[in-house]
């Protein structure tokens, strides 16, 4: 038994008090912290607590939140992916580019440009994978070097022009909202999300991406190679980057080669707020959700506020540091809690 | 309200006089009562621009602001930029907010043309006045959206066709030149690299090569000495905005060319002003920023009290020289 997987594999014994308090102190920690903005934006921030406004939050994360699930794999196991954002315009390029096809009815091309952009996105995924494995560089000069290349291959693909004429069942698809509070992006998030958490909790794969993070060497003493699970990793990244370029298209309604620029860094902020560590071994997925509302929730309420422009990253920044500061002492607490 | 009931039960036991009296003393109280909830109904205004880094858009929101300061009786105004200008999600969550907010008028310059069409015409569905200043949305997407907008921007072929004319002027049939565009999926830069274009084909000039430095400074200084490297025999610049010009200009420095290769740029941002004043440019295109916010502003305003536009409103543009500054 590697030693990562014995310290995963600790958690679930324990008394049922003990295991409530150890996971209410992971998980609450930032969703307190989700709380507690919410109840100051709605105390001070004008038409904030407002039905349409958290129905508009929840089509504004959607696409971060579907990149933050691949990405928290890839941080779990100690790496990092830069290149998603331009994995994302790549995609979102490919698929508009298929479901304008006037050839084709919409009953075809719209499964085709899922199967596409996910393709597309695994596979650049994999590429980053394997390259970081086959010649042992770190993943952040691979998916540095993917980020130039598919975004490059974004502008080739589109001839620098932004694609345009989606299909209207597309289109009505990404206005359609369920049960007044559900829009169909936000679905396709959580959808992402559980999946994610399920495989990480309850399959062997998961137990290996937090061994890997916590321990390689031991997993690979064990008689494991953690070779295929690690770009197994990269290409669950490229592949919700995939999703969340056809979220994007959901969305936005156009395919662009400049689309996604920046989005690498609110996947890893969302990442790191919702607790996962960025050395790896330790955090979940949901954390990653929770992260993911913070980050857009700030951004929106400190806009209501009618704060200026200039303040908002001003804030955003100082609240990502904070929540790894309050995680460490959270840490800390929760080491005397298991000690106990 | 008090005052209504109170002059409709007064009614049947008053003689004439009296209810005259009661009548203005209740129109008083009325108009009284009513004031403040006027000026709490003043429109809603905002400006969704583009990055405020470029000088372009810092002196757009300078403009507005200024404009805004001076009726805050007549509207109430808020401005938003984006941190890069190519985000143009950031700039569909800006939209999405102002109507959260119920803003009456939003006053926009679209960092895409196409992208943004779909949340303005929801924003229109919503109620909202959509003014569409700088660039222009795309045709065929507004057609496709169902939403029928007017332009309120420059003519950004004209202003280039100005400032290359400029430049075919001062070098004759003949000159050879190059191009540094703009950002290639920017609107506005493929319309400059047009009017370039026009100029050359109309002063009969010799195009030795046309590139893209992003709009920036530093890429363009890099293009630049790449480009005196690869030809010798540079004549004439022409840069899509003024801040690749500067680092044109900061490249020809180096090389000793500065004032022996013309260059012409456009944005008359301050910075170029001296450049131009000392010889060291040729030109530029003033397309005031500053008055087209306050002016998309105006247009708003009179859009809410029944006025409607259709197709392009023009604003103005100039070239400016050595003679201008």
């Amino acid at each position: 038994m590697p030693e990562g997987t014995e310290r995963v594999d600790e958690r679930k014994t324990g008394s049922v008090w003990d295991n409530f308090v150890r996971i209410s102190m992971r998980e609450a920690g930032v969703a307190i912290a989700l709380v507690v903005i919410v109840l100051f934006f709605s105390a001070t921030a004008p038409y904030f607590a407002t039905p349409e406004n958290f129905l508009k939050i929840f089509v504004q994360i959607a696409i971060n939140t579907v990149l933050a699930a691949g990405m928290t794999f890839v941080i779990l196991t100690g790496g990092i992916d830069l290149s998603v954002g331009s994995v994302l315009a790549l995609c979102t390029v490919v698929g508009a580019t298929i479901m304008v096809n006037p050839d084709l009815s919409p009953w075809v091309s719209i499964p085709l440009a899922l199967i596409a952009c996910m393709a597309t996105g695994a596979a650049c995924g994999a590429i980053n994978g394997w390259v970081c494995e086959k010649w042992k560089v770190p993943s952040f000069i691979v998916t540095l070097g993917m980020l130039n290349v598919a975004s490059g291959l974004a502008r080739v693909v589109s001839d620098n022009s932004t694609i345009t004429g989606l299909p209207q069942s597309f289109v009505d698809f990404g206005n359609q909202i369920y049960f007044g509070v559900l829009p169909s992006i936000f679905l396709i998030a959580i959808v992402v999300i559980v999946i994610g958490w399920f495989i990480l909790r309850f399959t062997v794969f998961g137990r290996f991406v937090f061994a890997i993070g916590t321990n390689e060497e031991a997993v690979r003493l064990s008689g494991h190679n953690p070779r295929i699970f690690k770009i197994a990793v990269f290409t669950i990244s490229g592949l919700t980057a995939g999703i969340a370029a056809m979220v994007f298209l959901l969305r936005l309604n156009v395919g662009s080669p400049i689309a996604g620029i920046g989005y690498e860094l609110n996947a890893i902020a969302a990442v790191i707020i919702g607790g996962t560590s960025l050395s790896g071994g330790k955090g979940s997925i949901v954390g990653t959700l929770v992260g993911a509302c913070i980050l857009q929730v700030l951004a929106t309420g400190l806009q209501l506020l009618g704060a200026e422009d200039n303040v908002k990253p001003i804030v955003i920044g100082t609240v990502i540091v904070l929540a790894v500061v309050l995680d460490t002492y959270r840490n800390r607490l929760l080491r005397n809690l298991e000690a106990r | 309200m008090t005052s209504f009931s109170s002059d409709g039960r007064s009614l049947s036991g008053m003689n004439r006089r009296q209810l005259l009296l009661a009548g203005a003393a209740g129109s008083l109280v009325l108009v009284s009562g009513v004031a403040p909830s006027f000026a709490a109904a003043k429109p809603k205004v905002g400006l969704v621009m583009k990055s405020l880094a470029n000088e372009f858009f810092k002196q757009m929101q300078a403009g507005a602001e200024k404009y805004a300061a001076e009726n805050t009786d007549k509207f109430d105004f808020k401005a938003v930029g984006m941190k890069d200008e190519r985000d143009f999600a950031a700039q569909v969550d800006a939209v999405e907010n102002f109507v959260t907010q119920k803003y009456d008028i939003i006053v926009v310059a679209p960092a895409d043309s196409k992208a943004m069409v779909t949340p303005l015409a929801k924003a229109l569905k919503a109620g909202v006045k959509v003014i569409n200043i700088d660039v222009e949305l795309d045709a065929g997407a507004k057609k496709n959206a169902g939403i029928d907008l007017a332009f309120f921007g420059p003519d950004n072929r004209g202003g280039a066709k100005l400032a290359g004319d400029a430049l075919a002027k001062a070098l004759g049939a003949g000159g050879k030149v190059v191009i540094l565009e703009g950002n290639p999926e920017a609107d506005n830069a493929q319309q400059r690299k047009a009017g370039f274009m026009d100029s050359i084909a109309e002063g009969k000039l010799e195009l030795l090569d046309s590139k893209t430095a992003h709009w920036e400074t530093e890429e363009a200084n890099t293009l630049m000495t790449n480009f005196l490297t690869q030809y010798q025999d540079i004549q004439g610049v022409m840069a899509a905005n003024d801040s690749m010009a500067l680092g044109v200009v900061k490249a020809l420095d180096a090389a000793g060319l500065s004032g022996k290769i013309q260059v012409v740029g456009f944005d008359n941002i301050p910075a170029v002003q001296p450049l131009v004043k000392g010889g060291k440019m040729l030109a530029t295109v003033e397309q005031y920023g500053a008055k087209m916010a306050a002016m998309g502003v105006d247009y708003g305003l009179r859009e809410m009290a029944g006025e409607t536009f259709t197709g392009w409103v023009k604003t103005d543009i100039k070239l400016i020289t050595a003679a201008d500054l």
